[in-house]
């Protein structure tokens, strides 16, 4: 079930609140077009095409370096390879550009949208530093936080 | 309102000089501050709604670790709301859940959207976010426009306050990865350069290749392939982060370049070494020789491994060494002990396309380095060596006339490493930015929650791809930095329903000429009050060159005459 929470605004936005009451003309006009696109919401799907397209191959990776802080002891350890194997799924599910099952609809309006499925997506990683700070990464690919992490290609695994 | 602006003379002396004639020009008229909505996803007891309980933390007063969680994300997005202007709201589908060590989160556009109305470019897909800005109606009401979903296994600051210590600040990182979401990325594929189903979009359209002088997508698939990996070379032409980078980036930036022969000429991609001095430490200039050295087991004569047997020649000069055999320290010692201003290391076959190396120390060798030492991408490390033998002039420098993270001509530079950084590349800022930025790949512990300049060019980057700012009265000032956000922008000024005839001006802090003489109006106690409030007010602009005598006389009649 969604549950849907208006953001708060700080202190500091409590002026611009008050203020958008004197503007509803183009919240009104909005709800109106909305409105209209509703109705014309007839999408009908079209191939993405496109040469992009990448197939996700099923790598299986080992850990070259500790990153994982231990529960128990609070000590920087090898990740177990359970965890690597949990990490890469997780990284391939959050990064994937799965362009050749992306769908385009087209918009009574003229308009074409393309949902990404869960893609292109900015993914942040963390690892340790020595002196306890954690250097973080924003990366968009399994191999690139697998680089970021220290996770390298298993082939003895195959 | 356009506002045509007219810079007044440096002998103005009030402290609200004039800045701007109002253009005034009925214009589009502002939504307000972007409403996020943050929809969560979590079923209950888990992320969002974890029970644990947990004591208030930097401002922020949840009792529950799932409470925490979402006002640090309201927080964030809050952050945003208050510099973004839209008329839909932004859905953030948003949850918490295990990711497993080292994955902290992830966030970005549910859906991008081309064609749409009032869409600025044709053809050119937009962030769905973005695209409902400009479109003025949800294209897609029945979806959320970005994804979120972040770890319950790490332990992030939830504080709102960037007090976040040796821990990872959440509403940092959210910052960051909405404005992912909110259009600060690219959708060519950085692994054949192709379009996102044959189509630019809005950020590519702001992408320039210096080497080729093309826009991307102006470019082959081929071409956007190599001038993700050029180096220095893909800058933002938007005129909101160019002017930006004057306030932001400071001049000085770290520079390898070669300086002859013309055919290898440029500025190249290095990486750093953590022994030695830093490079500009000293700046360092000369010609560039190949070290020779004895050839070890499994070594070569290029290694660099052993005393370099040409030290004669390398004394006073740039050693060229080969990377490989031996740590880069004890090849930067053995430059050292032969006289050589700076060494650089350049990759082995068996890194041949790997970037240049973050050069470690082994412990013993760095600290009798005394030269800055550099690496080099093995393919131009060839290139230098392929021409010793025509003589080669490089600089390893700061250079002080380019500011760090633009181009010389001012232009942010994008992240363009070799080898391609999956999709990292291109969609953040340079690493090499001075200062941080919050759009490089490295979300950096100095980061703050400011977005734009002075201390940021993430909003920049966001007008110039189509956002604007909550402005009620078009006069060009964010509503959270205008002195008033309603300020009364008629031509002329107008006293009790005299009109002046006199401009009414707009003043740097956002307040107009008519602002001012209303404000007075309200805080006299009587009509003479105001009146010489009004003189006094009016004496200054003369001085100050900002009106006339005459127009002064109209002034100061008209107040008289207001009951």
């Amino acid at each position: 079930m969604n549950r849907r929470e208006s953001v708060k605004k700080p202190a500091s936005a409590g002026k611009s609140a008050t203020r958008r009451a004197g503007t509803r003309i183009v919240p009104v006009l909005a709800v109106v077009a909305a409105v209209s696109m509703l109705i014309a919401w007839s999408g009908s799907a079209v191939s993405a095409g496109g040469d992009q397209g990448q197939v996700v191959k099923a790598k299986k990776y080992k850990a070259t370096r500790p990153f994982v802080p231990d529960k128990q002891t609070g000590e920087i350890r090898m990740p177990t390879q359970q965890e690597v194997d949990e990490i890469v799924s997780n990284l391939d599910a959050l990064g994937q550009r799965p362009t050749e099952t992306l769908q385009q609809s087209a918009q009574a309006n003229g308009a074409v949208s393309l949902d990404l499925d869960g893609g292109f997506g900015g993914i942040v990683l963390g690892r340790p530093n020595a002196d306890g700070t954690w250097e973080t990464k924003c990366v968009f690919t399994v191999e690139e936080g697998a680089e970021f992490l220290g996770l390298v290609e298993d082939d003895s695994a195959r | 309102m356009h506002i045509t602006h007219r810079f007044q003379p440096a002998r103005l002396r009030t402290a609200a000089f004039a800045l701007a004639v109002l253009g005034l020009v009925a214009g589009t008229v502002s939504a307000g501050p972007a409403q996020f909505v943050i929809v969560n996803i979590n079923a209950a007891g888990v992320g969002f709604n974890d029970p644990t309980p947990a004591t208030p933390v930097g401002g922020n007063p949840g009792t529950t670790l799932g409470e925490q969680r979402l006002i640090a994300f309201q927080y964030a997005a809050s952050l945003w709301s208050t510099r973004l202007d839209s008329s839909v709201p932004i859905r953030i589908r948003a949850q918490f859940t295990p990711l497993g060590a080292g994955v902290l989160g992830s966030a970005g556009p549910v859906s991008v959207v081309r064609d749409f109305p009032n869409a600025p470019l044709s053809g050119t897909w937009y962030h769905v976010a973005l695209a409902n800005k400009l479109a003025g109606i949800d294209l897609l009401p029945a979806n959320d426009d970005i994804n979120a979903n972040f770890s319950t296994n790490f332990n992030f600051y939830l504080g709102l306050d960037s007090n976040h210590g040796t821990l990872n600040d959440l509403v940092t990182v959210l910052l960051h990865e909405f404005a992912h979401g909110l259009g600060f990325s690219q959708n060519a594929s950085l692994t054949t350069g192709a379009l996102l189903a044959g189509f630019p979009d809005h950020y590519n359209s702001k992408l320039f290749d210096t080497t080729v002088n093309k826009f991307w997508p102006q470019m082959t698939s081929a071409e956007r392939l190599a001038s993700a990996t050029n180096f220095g070379h893909v800058v933002w032409t938007g005129s909101y982060v160019t002017a930006g980078v004057p306030n932001v980036l400071s001049f000085g930036t770290p520079t390898v370049a070669v300086n002859s022969p013309v055919s290898i000429a440029g500025a190249y991609q290095f990486g750093t070494a953590a022994f030695g001095p830093a490079i500009g430490h000293p700046n360092v200039a000369g010609n560039v020789e190949a070290a020779v050295d004895a050839v070890e087991i499994g070594g070569t004569s290029t290694d660099g491994c052993s005393p370099f047997t040409n030290a004669g020649t390398i004394a006073g000069k740039i050693a060229l060494v080969e990377r490989g055999l031996c740590g880069f320290a004890q090849k930067a010692r053995n430059a050292t002990d032969a006289g050589a201003l700076a060494v650089i290391i350049y990759n082995q076959a068996a890194n041949v396309n790997a970037a240049p190396a973050a050069m470690g120390d082994d412990g013993v060798n760095g600290a009798f380095v005394t030269i800055p030492a550099v690496s080099l991408r093995r393919a131009d490390g060839l290139a230098i060596a392929g021409q010793l033998s025509v003589g080669v002039s490089a600089n390893i420098v700061i250079d002080l006339t380019v500011r760090a993270g633009a181009d010389p001509l001012g232009r942010a530079r994008l992240y363009a490493p070799f080898p391609v950084v999956g999709g990292s590349s291109i969609s953040h800022y340079d690493t090499i930015a001075s200062r941080n930025l919050l759009m490089e790949p490295a979300i950096n512990p100095d980061l703050t929650h400011r977005v734009k300049a002075p201390d940021d060019l993430t909003f920049e980057l966001l007008r110039d791809v189509g956002w604007t700012f909550p402005d009620a009265d078009g006069d060009g000032f964010a509503d959270d930095e205008d002195c008033n956000a309603h300020s009364i922008t008629t031509a002329t000024i107008v006293i009790g329903g005299i009109d002046t005839g006199v401009p009414n001006h707009l003043f740097e802090t956002g307040c107009t000429s008519s602002d001012l003489i209303a404000a007075l109006h309200s805080g006299a106690g009587n009509h003479g009050g105001f009146v010489s409030g009004v003189a006094h007010l009016s004496d200054g602009w003369v001085a100050d060159g900002l009106i006339s005598g005459r127009e002064k006389g109209a002034i100061q009649s008209a107040a008289a005459k207001n009951d």
